[in-house]
């Protein structure tokens, strides 16, 4: 039980604060790098699935950095983890069966 | 091993026992997620038939309406995540005890939702240059303007709500009323906002 047990120890010890300070700018600057390659995915000249594909991992990828870091979840509990993320896999799943359902409909 | 602290300002917080399942999670916190999760199925809802009118549709795109500017919303994103970086530097700063810089933190945080919401304005009606509306994308002339208008007014409206909830923490922050709690609670919402926001920027705007 009490493996289960953390606390949020960030920025509380000396020597913290000025690395949780870095990490924040490191995702930062990951963020807008991804925001830019979004931009370019956008504009390639590939199949609109393959487009498709790659900014839905992309936005996947920035949602998880901004959750994970931003909103501490990678400090809390797993617990609590599950009790964000496993909801919001429902919607997920019933994108992914809305996606293949339209391109079943679009095959000739 | 340390309680969680919650309820009011900062030193007179109260202490709660560490929960096996949530751990140093206060009840507020937990409450904040919930209602965050419960959030995120409303922007859900609206991007699941978002997609359904898509795919549904013969032509998205009709002759005559604008494309949206790309770059242009590119930059908000930016924005958007630069003032999350700013909530976040202000939680730290407040759990610190630095009570001027975590209140300094908090107002550029406001700021930057003041501005996204003035490029909204800009990309809707237009500051400088015509706006969308003029250009002729006119909400309830086809489901492309009418969702778009949905979701980013949605969101929006959540950015709006952000920034006077910011400006009420800031206030009650000054006033010794609120401490690193709040404004952790705060962030949660704020940092929820920019979130949501990844994928809207995704689906409506870079979709091909």
């Amino acid at each position: 039980m009490e493996a289960h047990i953390r606390a949020d120890t960030r920025a509380q010890h000396p020597g913290e604060a000025p690395r949780a300070r870095r990490q924040v700018a490191a995702v930062f600057l990951a963020l807008v790098a991804m925001t830019g390659v979004e931009l370019a995915v956008a504009r390639a000249p590939a199949g609109r699935a393959a487009v498709m594909a790659g900014l839905v991992g992309l936005a996947v990828a920035k949602a998880a950095l901004v959750s994970l870091f931003f909103m501490h979840l990678r400090h809390e509990t797993p617990v609590l983890r599950w009790t964000v993320f496993g909801p919001l896999l429902a919607p997920a799943l019933y994108g992914l069966v809305l996606a293949a359902d339209a391109a079943w409909r679009a095959a000739p | 091993m340390k309680g969680a602290t919650a309820g009011a300002p900062g030193e007179h917080a109260v202490r709660w026992p560490p929960d096996a399942q949530y751990g140093s999670a206060t009840p507020g916190k937990v409450g904040m997620w919930v209602f965050l999760v419960s959030d995120a199925f409303s922007f859900a809802g609206l991007l699941t038939a978002y997609g359904i009118l898509r795919s549904g549709a013969a032509a998205w795109r009709h002759p005559g309406e604008p494309a949206l500017d790309l770059t242009f919303t590119a930059g908000l994103t930016i924005l958007l995540m630069a003032s999350s970086v700013t909530n976040v530097l202000a939680w730290l700063a407040a759990h610190a005890g630095r009570r001027r810089e975590a209140a300094a933190m908090l107002a550029l945080t406001a700021l930057g939702g003041v501005l996204f919401l003035l490029g909204q304005v800009q990309e809707w009606w237009g500051i400088w240059g015509p706006g969308l509306l003029r250009e002729g994308l006119a909400f309830g002339q086809s489901a492309r303007a009418s969702s778009f208008y949905a979701i980013t007014g949605y969101h929006g409206l959540h950015v709006l709500v952000g920034v006077f909830y910011i400006v009420a923490i800031l206030l009650q922050y000054l006033r010794g009323r609120a401490g690193a709690h709040q404004v952790e609670l705060l962030g949660l919402y704020w940092c929820f906002v920019d979130f949501v926001w990844v994928f809207v920027f995704s689906f409506v705007y870079l979709f091909p």
